[in-house]
């Protein structure tokens, strides 16, 4: 469709709205309320311009100017919105005249009317629209004399959020967020009309998304808690990285001033996370600052650890793992270091002569499905059946299932980008509910947009899918096992099987047994569906996929802090967070731990050295779907800490040899090799990558068998830094145990009391989270990195009451 | 995510009512089950007086919404009270012509003699005041409207005797003067026959 802006004329497909046309044609209008992924509302009145269209007669012809020949540009009478417009063949917008300025100066002007123009002790000061627009088109002068509105400025919408009443200028992003994005409407509009505020009665914002709002607010009205107060815009440094909280592979920019991150902010992937990331990547990065950091090697001399410097530490270990041959020595890293630090850890152990290599949290079961679904896929997918809580586990997930929800496709990018009013997106757009099934052992916050709800018994996956298997096959199975009934069942897996595009989604849960998984797989062929197995850390997938893996599967890790590796060298997990595990490592004989603080791992060792965090190495990681991602560092400082590779690269210089992946760059070289792609080359979106399937049943050693009826759930907040995260931990009130309330009043516990309790033998100190969520006889607690979401066992008549809640008198 | 707080537990107000809730759900087609939002909050406000935060959560409940979007709404909404109000609740319109024929001096009366302010309850819960905009009989100027029923050209005297009426319990109905769509069937052949049509006189 050909319309003309000003003096350029531009092709666009029909139903592009006229805002649109004019970024594709370089032109700019201001504009506050429309908001990419959102629905247009024409709520602003800042993009005004002066449109015109031909029009046909009665046969059909375009009417034609008698003079020229050419067909009659009719103007509409009145300025309009072009964000609420639709192009139409030959139309012609305007944004340069005077007119049209005239009316954009009256906007602003407007708009500033009530604003306390306070950008100076804004935090939005610098990188504000409001801000910006007034000074490239308002007038800079206000007739405005009488006294402004003055509201609430330290509004605390939550923990994690501060809004400024005042600041506020009425677009409803926030509002429209809430109800389009993830379907929640806990914000609105209070008492309005002349003194309209945001407000909500929600205590504390109940979503697993809030802090997408403070991206959006055109203003400084929403303000990210963490930050506020903190710095200046033009202080920031911005690195486009992407977060290393979840296996989403989530696009995220990362602020950081004077060496320390301030912020994170949603970076744009289109199609990975949009321009929405979860709370828990959001506000989760305050542990990066905490002053307990370890920032220089430190090395046991006569029974005390104390800092040396890097080649002390490093001739130390060099010299030490002489003493053993190869085979006894172990290496293992946390699943979300970097392919880099894989390829490091890999050349390590091949340099140690030793099979035993792993990464950890690690379940048996491989995360790559054969038939692999990506997130997009799965955003205009037709049928969707989730097992497990996604909204904890990979909120990211969640997201995109609501897309599809929705049911318009992702839009196509313009010249300019994502489309600024993507026409087809409305305000409280209806639902495809029935095509989206969740299951899981409680009630997860999913099932409220589920057409079908499925409650399983804990640790029932594998029945649940091969009761699934059997009625695909035309049999029938037991209610009980699946969780809901046989006719709602039947109902959805012939949904499934008539589907085009048919995924399933699972997570911890299905991972953490061999035979769920393998049932799992089964039966996504069974009905032609694509799977996407949300892996248990940042990148699962791309450690599995480039073989760091033990060479059997009683080398793995478990087996390993089990006694099974005389000499260790772990990264970054706390093994020894288990009092038996701990007992037995504080006789191996050589205990390396590359840790950002000192855990209860760290505190056996011989010698810790000082790990960087997610925000400060660079490198790629592999996401649910397989997309190879790049990995950025921030300008942070971690004082000496190094990643992986730096730590090959220091003990290769005291052991004298070069080792492959001692730098990103080495171990990018060695990649190549093996992916037959470049990874210098990927860009920020990222690629997929042909893979060799490598992964050969290397399982892991199994556990022993849990007795009581218990899960470890997958948490969006990662539990291993929540204490030191003030903000978060202010929100959450700590790691929570989660029972019914029926059993919180026979164990005489109740909301809010500090317990210790046993959970497989290690002592957790827990909050108690009375919750219907849980059916009675069956409790929660997060899952950490080396004890993953599953079944679990929790010692409740060992329960330890430590601090009663407050009670007021 | 965050953490729950404990309510103070209230009966649930349409648990005993499954008929009506049927009846009133049933006034919308499913997709539009937010409809029945403004029926709902009628029936809790009529029956106690305001539409407390228990009962916002259980329309917000019933009809599959957040707490917050049924607040949104509601608070657009002067006549929904968030606190409640009084037996009698006095609305004083405050626009122009009301204003004009002395409804400020019949707020400083009432307010005087009832011991309120606007938008206050009195401690018995007997009388309450809001000041409201124009009530569309500006021709009687001025309105007083208590709980559903206007009562015209309420001078200083009649204004006095209707005080004392809600006080002893014996408000009696009030007189329309401008012939209220409610009482007269046809009000063209109501002014033909020579009765007072409120807005300037018969045609
Ligand atoms: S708080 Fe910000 S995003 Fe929300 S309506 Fe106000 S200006 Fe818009
Ligand atoms: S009216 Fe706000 S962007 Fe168009
Ligand atoms: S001004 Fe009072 S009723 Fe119109």
């Amino acid at each position: 469709m050909k319309v003309t802006v000003n003096d350029v004329e531009v092709d666009l497909a029909p139903g592009t709205s006229a805002i649109d046309a004019v970024f594709a044609a370089g032109y700019d209008v201001p504009y506050f309320c429309s908001q990419e992924y959102m629905s247009p509302v024409g709520a602003c009145r800042m993009c005004l311009a002066k449109v015109g269209a031909p029009r046909k007669d009665r046969d059909g012809n375009w009417i034609l100017d008698d003079e020229t020949g050419e067909r009659t540009i009719f103007a509409f009478p009145a300025l309009l919105a072009t964000c609420t417009s639709a192009l139409s063949e030959g139309m012609v917008i305007d944004t340069l005249s005077e007119e049209v300025k005239h009316a954009q100066n009256g906007m602003i002007e407007f708009t500033l009317i009530n604003h306390p123009l306070d950008c100076p002790v804004c935090d939005k000061g610098g990188a504000c629209e409001l801000q910006d627009r007034s000074y490239e088109y308002g007038s800079g002068r206000s007739r405005f004399e009488f006294t402004k509105r003055h509201q609430e400025k330290h509004h605390p919408l939550s923990d994690l959020i501060t809004l400024d009443r005042e600041r506020c200028i009425h677009c409803k992003r926030c509002v429209r967020y809430f109800e389009e994005v993830p379907g929640d409407e806990v914000l609105d509009f209070i008492d309005r009309g002349g003194h309209t505020y945001i407000g909500t009665v929600e205590h504390g914002l109940p979503s697993n998304f809030t802090g997408n709002i403070t991206d959006i607010c055109p203003v400084g009205a929403l303000l990210d808690a963490t930050s506020r107060f903190r710095g200046r815009n033009w202080e920031y440094d911005h690195t486009a990285s992407v977060s290393l909280d979840d296996a989403s592979g989530s696009a995220v920019v990362v602020d950081a001033r004077t060496g320390r991150i301030e912020r994170i902010k949603a970076g744009l992937h289109p199609e990975v996370n949009k321009s929405w990331i979860d709370d828990g990547i959001r506000f989760g990065h305050e542990y990066t600052a905490d002053p307990e950091r370890i920032t220089r090697p430190l090395l046991r001399k006569d029974g005390e650890l104390v800092e040396v410097p890097w080649p002390e530490a490093a001739a130390f270990v060099a010299e030490r793992l002489k003493e053993f041959s190869g085979k006894d020595v172990g290496v293992c890293i946390r699943a979300d270091a970097t392919l880099e630090e894989g390829v490091a850890a890999l050349a390590l152990a091949e340099h140690l002569g030793t099979g035993q290599v792993d990464h950890a949290p690690r379940y048996g079961p491989t995360v790559m499905p054969p038939a692999q679904a990506t997130l997009q896929e799965l955003a205009v997918s037709d049928a969707i059946f989730v097992v497990g809580d996604v909204s904890e586990e990979v909120p990211a997930v969640d997201l995109r299932i609501k897309d599809a929800l929705r049911g318009v496709t992702p839009p196509p990018l313009l010249p300019h980008g994502v489309p600024i009013a993507d026409l087809r997106l409305k305000e409280r757009m209806p639902r495809k509910r029935e095509i989206l099934c969740v299951a899981a052992p409680y009630r997860v916050d999913l099932m409220r947009h589920a057409g079908t709800v499925a409650r399983y018994d804990v640790g029932g996956e594998e029945t649940l899918f091969r009761g699934l298997i059997a009625i695909a096959e035309g049999g029938s199975a037991d209610e009980r096992v699946l969780g809901m009934t046989l006719a709602a069942a039947k109902a959805f897996v012939d949904r499934l099987r008539a589907a085009k595009k048919a995924v399933i989604v699972t997570g911890g849960f299905v991972l953490s047994s061999q035979a769920a998984a393998d049932a799992a797989e089964r039966f996504a062929r069974a009905v032609g569906a694509r799977q996407l197995v949300l892996g248990p850390m940042a990148n699962a997938y791309g450690l599995e996929a480039i073989g760091v893996l033990p060479s059997h599967a009683r080398y793995d890790y478990a087996s390993m802090v089990a006694g099974g590796a005389k000499a260790l060298l772990i990264s970054n997990l706390d093994p020894a967070a288990d009092p038996a595990v701990a007992e037995r490592l504080a006789e191996s004989r050589l205990l390396v731990v590359h840790d950002m603080f000192m855990t209860a791992t760290a505190r056996l060792a011989h010698v810790v050295l000082p790990a960087k965090s997610g925000f400060e190495k660079d490198g790629t990681v592999v996401n649910l779907e397989g997309r190879f991602m790049p990995v950025r560092a921030a300008p942070v400082d971690a004082g000496e800490a190094v990643d992986v590779t730096g730590l090959v690269r220091e003990l290769g210089l005291a052991f004298g040899v070069r080792i492959e992946g001692r730098s990103v760059r080495s171990a990018r070289r060695s990649l190549r090799k093996t992916l037959g792609t470049d990874l210098e080359e990927l860009t920020g979106l990222g690629a997929f990558v042909a893979l060799p399937r490598r992964r050969v049943a290397v399982s892991v050693a199994a556990r022993p068998g849990v007795r009581g009826r218990a899960l470890r759930v997958p948490t969006m907040v990662r539990q291993e830094y929540l204490l030191r995260n003030p903000h978060l931990l202010a929100t959450l009130g700590g790691p929570a145990l989660r029972l019914h309330p029926d059993d919180a009043r026979t164990r005489a516990l109740s909301h809010d009391d500090e317990v210790t309790v046993r959970v497989d033998g290690v002592p957790r100190r827990l909050r108690v989270y009375v919750t219907d969520a849980m059916p009675s006889g069956v409790v929660s607690v997060p899952a950490l990195p080396d004890a993953p979401a599953g079944p679990a066992d929790v010692d409740l008549d060992g329960i330890v009451v430590e601090r009663r809640r407050l009670e007021v008198a | 995510m965050s953490a729950q707080l404990e309510l103070p537990t209230v009966a649930p107000f349409f648990a005993d009512k499954p008929d009506l809730l049927v009846e009133i759900l049933g006034r919308y087609p499913d997709y539009g089950r937010r409809s029945a939002l403004m029926p709902l909050l009628w029936e809790v406000q009529r029956a106690e007086r305001h539409v407390g935060e228990a009962r916002i959560a259980e329309i917000a409940d019933i009809l599959g919404l957040r707490a917050t979007e049924v607040k949104g709404v509601m608070s657009f909404y002067s006549t929904y009270h968030e606190h409640p109000v009084g037996a009698y609740h006095l609305q004083i319109c405050a626009t122009l012509s009301c204003s004009l024929a002395g409804a400020d001096e019949l707020y400083d009366y009432l307010s005087e003699e009832t011991g309120v302010v606007n938008g206050e309850t009195d401690r018995e819960g007997r009388f309450s005041i809001q000041k409201v905009e124009c009530l569309g009989s500006c021709g009687s100027a001025p309105v007083l409207q208590i709980n559903d029923d206007y009562y015209e050209r309420v001078t200083r005297s009649r204004c006095a005797a209707l005080l004392e009426a809600m006080r002893a319990d014996r408000l009696e109905a009030p007189w329309r003067e401008r012939s209220g769509d409610t009482d007269v069937a046809d009000p063209v052949a109501a002014r033909a026959d020579g009765s007072p049509s409120g807005t300037g006189g018969a045609p």
